[in-house]
């Protein structure tokens, strides 16, 4: 640990809020809001981060390996790419989500137009299902 | 032979019953089904009692997807001809049956009905300046990109048979569908004809492309022809 990186207030601080941050996502998949497979990204990604944290010096190697001057820049430019990428793959799910949806609303009118085609043949049928529901097997 | 006319209504309470009467008139043997896109108004009403089938969806999909939920329909209950007419009246039913019959002789896979290929008709409705140079563009981008020859890509009054429904029924751009969709056909090795229909001004509603969208419509259309898929999806829908 190589404090004189940074202050170690901040260091300090920095692992705080990855920690609260590592909580946070926890407590979605938990909760079932947030799918524990599509959390796994977020889990790594604050491992990493707190990892940096608590060794700062990897970063600044990993930076002038790049050929970055300052290790803040290479922070800057890897968060900026990593949001990007982020937004792009779930503007790919998003994407792909639509189409989902827009095969099921197909679905679903086709099958709503074949039950009321079916119902029209029986119309005795249809008049023992007021409200929708549907009829009985015959017995 | 079984034809049926899909017909995507958004919000045309007040068209759509004239329009699947037309059909009617125009050719008796045609099953209609209308596509009712989650329109707010009668629509759907209108549509069950004027006697057609009704697909309705319940969550509102843009043209495109409401055309292929008929182009679904269309291939589900086997049905050799599939004709788009609009909803909103601006397609001259009386076209109806050349569209099929184009199709129906083996001629071609899909059918446009064009404003621009043919002589004039007088009175019809050729639209503005500035959308009929969009359409040559649009026209010529296609040609050169797909080597589709037709006039009038924008047109939604078409014929297709069964090579081209179980296409669209698997692979149909959502929004701004026409141009595109031609190029999809023309990828997929379709034999694709053109021949002149008269459409009329709408009579009620608006049209869904307004000035400041004509410029999206031309971007958005540019780029899928740039891009067109390179494959056909192997069953699954894309996006």
């Amino acid at each position: 640990m190589r404090t004189d990186l940074i202050p170690l207030e901040l260091q300090v601080v920095s692992i705080v809020v990855l920690t609260i941050f590592l909580l946070w996502v926890m407590r979605l998949v938990r909760t079932q809001r947030l799918s524990l497979r599509d959390s796994l990204v977020w889990v790594v990604t604050t491992l990493l981060a707190t990892l940096v944290a608590i060794f700062p010096g990897i970063l600044v190697r990993a930076a002038h390996l790049v050929g970055f001057q300052v290790a803040s820049n290479a922070l800057f430019g890897a968060a900026i790419l990593y949001l990007a990428v982020n937004v792009l793959v779930n503007t790919v799910a998003s994407s792909q989500n639509a189409a989902r949806i827009r095969r099921v609303a197909q679905e679903c009118a086709s099958l709503r137009a074949e039950l009321e085609a079916e119902r029209a043949a029986r119309p005795r049928d249809a008049g023992t299902s007021p409200g929708g529901v549907p009829p009985g097997p015959k017995p | 032979m079984r034809v049926l006319a899909i017909v995507p209504a958004f919000n045309e309470e007040r068209s759509i019953r004239s329009v699947v009467a037309g059909l009617r008139r125009a050719a008796p043997a045609v099953d209609v089904c209308v596509v009712d896109d989650g329109s707010t108004d009668g629509t759907a009403e209108a549509a069950r009692t004027s006697g057609a089938t009704l697909l309705s969806l319940r969550v509102n999909l843009g043209i495109g997807g409401a055309v292929q939920a008929g182009y679904r329909w269309a291939r589900d209950h086997g049905y050799d001809v599939a004709v788009q007419v609009d909803g909103d009246g601006q397609h001259d039913t009386s076209f109806l049956p050349a569209l099929v019959e184009e199709v129906a002789s083996g001629r071609a896979d899909l059918v446009v009905g064009s404003r621009f290929s043919g002589p004039r008709v007088e009175g019809a409705f050729r639209s503005t300046w500035s959308r009929r140079a969009g359409i040559r563009y649009l026209s010529a981008v296609l040609r050169i990109r797909c080597g589709a020859r037709v006039l009038d890509p924008t047109s939604g009054f078409r014929a297709a048979g069964r090579r081209a429904i179980e296409l669209f029924a698997v692979s149909y751009p959502p929004d701004y569908p026409e141009p595109e969709s031609i190029a999809v056909a023309a990828r997929a090795g379709l034999r694709i004809a053109e021949i002149p229909v008269r459409m009329a001004e709408r009579t009620h509603g608006e049209s869904s492309i307004g000035l400041a969208r004509s410029f999206y419509y031309l971007v958005k259309v540019s780029m899928a022809l740039v891009l067109l898929p390179t494959r056909l999806p192997p069953g699954e829908e894309t996006a």
